[in-house]
């Protein structure tokens, strides 16, 4: 029978200080969510709204259910919304990411004729990111009017500046020894671009243009909302005549719109890549 | 012969038939958005001196854009955390390593409907219970980031080492605690770098709400354009462009000193 060996003793006031690192780090937590707390606050918004005021969903409820589904058969303007809606994001995508190509190869390091064109590209793209597609709507509104035209206007110019920025970094990232090789058996500037950088840069670029396609769609669903037409149009238009029950509507439309939009996108980005149709 | 196999006809025709498809979907797309360049140029060359006005900046509102500004900014630096915090609860629900099915199934599904759904979507619903204002907005934004930051974060935790949460429950600790010690250390740094890059994603996404909801730059914006005041306008266009890359960089910033500091782990 041997003794019981119990562990080194630990004093026991360890257990009741908490560790430097534990203070500073709760310090720290306490601190933001006390600045959190002020700022709602300030701005009046306050969560608990959506427990205490429970009722005002219960209104919605009663007024928007059943959802009237029957608009699309009633509203002869709901299929041109919904054909507007995907239209500009569509267009707003081709052309966005047409131009930022050309101007991507202009941007990119390795591509570029120049390093002053790059910075002056680069500064565009870093400026229109900076800049809300709704102002660029807006500002061409006084020359082209209210409607779906000035939303593929500024989906265009969106896109210009996000798709730039991705699409300049992938032509950065390339691989430069292939790029070598084929400078080296004495390929012009246009050959060593169309033999080296396309064929590494393709799949990611075609893979960011779905994924543009993706955004703008959602994109042109706000822009609606600000004159764009379209569907957004069709959302304020039922918020502001209290048709609830069109509102709900619209909301499973969309949601359906953009569920089989993504299952397309998906399926034609795999087609595309995986089968290298564009090699 | 490489030069022959380039040009063959099968390859000629799969890409005649791309462009032909891509053109006839594109005419049917300028019919839909009734684009029409003509008039667009017509009237920016008849008309263009308008947007001189624009450069012609309203100083005296300067003030004014800035308080907007940072209501909107305000907005987006509540909506942040607010998803934050709501979807890490979320992603411990959908996340299979931790979770039981009949509970992730719920979760994975509420997640991906919540990104299927634009915030000005959910934005409209909040609108129509509540009515204008901050609340809405902050709600749409949260729940806008809630989708995206819950499925980042559920697949981290999926991927976390299976070894370590096994050694936590073989020394008996409980479900919280292999939370607490096997799962947040590991995927904590992952979740405040997505937090802070989504407060930037916010920023940009709160002027647009906000001018929805009657709140902030974006709402400044659009009166302006409503009223005609061209010099209010730019003035605002102005502060949302200089606000907008102060938050970007401000995001990028903290991103780096955060990793690099490693003051996560």
């Amino acid at each position: 029978m041997s003794d019981i060996v119990y562990p080194p003793s630990i004093p026991t006031d360890a257990y009741r200080k908490p560790s430097d690192k534990f203070r500073t780090r709760s310090g720290f937590f306490l601190g933001f969510t006390i600045i959190l707390v002020l700022v709602g606050a300030v701005l009046g918004f306050n969560p608990f709204m959506l427990i205490y005021e429970f009722h005002n969903v219960q209104d919605l409820a009663d007024r928007a259910l059943p959802p009237n589904f029957e608009l699309l058969a009633t509203q002869r303007s709901a299929y041109a919304s919904l054909a507007e809606t995907v239209s500009m994001a569509f267009l707003g995508t081709l052309f966005g990411g047409a131009f930022a190509l050309v101007l991507a190869f202009l941007a990119a390091k390795n591509t570029t004729p120049s390093k002053a064109l790059s910075s002056v590209i680069k500064n565009l793209f870093a400026l229109e990111r900076a800049l809300p597609s709704f102002a660029v709507m807006l500002m061409f509104q006084i020359a082209v009017g209210v409607g779906p035209f000035s939303a593929t206007i500024a989906l265009t110019i969106g896109s210009i500046g996000m798709f730039g920025k991705l699409f300049s970094e992938a032509i950065e990232s390339v691989d430069p020894k292939p790029i070598d090789a084929i400078a080296t058996v004495g390929a012009t500037r246009s050959q060593t671009v169309r033999y080296g950088v396309i064929p590494a840069v393709l799949p990611s670029i075609v893979s960011n243009w779905f994924y543009a396609f993706d955004v703008n769609v959602r994109s042109a669903i706000a822009l609606g909302a600000y004159g764009g037409g379209g569907i957004g149009f069709q959302l304020v238009l039922a918020q502001k005549t209290l048709r609830h029950d069109d509102l709900l509507a619209w909301v499973f439309f969309i949601l359906i719109l953009i569920a089989s939009l993504e299952r397309v996108s998906d399926f034609l980005r795999s087609r595309i890549i995986k089968k290298g149709a564009l090699k | 012969m490489s030069v022959l196999s380039e040009y063959s006809p099968k390859r000629y025709l799969k890409v005649s038939l791309f462009l032909t498809v891509m053109a006839i979907a594109v005419y049917f797309a300028m019919k839909a958005c009734r684009v029409d360049l003509a008039s667009m140029f017509e009237s920016l060359f008849t008309n263009g001196d308008v947007y001189l006005r624009f450069i012609d900046l309203d100083w005296s509102t300067l003030w004014h854009m800035v308080k907007a500004a940072a209501v909107t900014v305000l907005l987006a630096a509540l909506a942040t955390p607010l998803a934050a915090c709501l979807s890490i609860i979320v992603a411990i629900a959908g996340a299979r390593n931790i979770s039981k099915p009949w509970f992730r199934l719920p979760a994975r599904i509420s997640l991906g409907l919540e990104r299927a759904l634009p915030d000005t979507v959910v934005l409209f619903v909040f609108i129509a219970a509540f009515g204008l204002g901050v609340f809405p907005a902050v709600f749409a934004l949260a729940l806008g980031s809630l989708g995206m930051l819950g499925k980042l974060w559920a697949d981290g935790i999926e991927e976390v080492d299976d070894k370590s949460l096994e050694a936590i429950r073989a020394n008996g600790g409980s479900l919280w605690q292999s939370i607490r010690y096997g799962i947040i250390p590991q995927v904590m740094p992952a979740i405040i770098s997505n937090s802070i890059f989504r407060f930037e994603v916010n920023v940009r996404a709160a002027t647009v709400l906000g001018g929805l909801a009657g709140v902030g730059i974006g709402y400044e914006l659009s009166r302006a354009y409503s009223l005609l005041e061209y010099g209010r306008m730019g003035m605002a266009i102005l502060v949302i462009v200089v606000v907008v890359h102060l938050c970007e960089r401000f995001s990028g910033f903290a991103r780096g000193k955060l990793l690099i500091s490693g003051g996560l782990e």
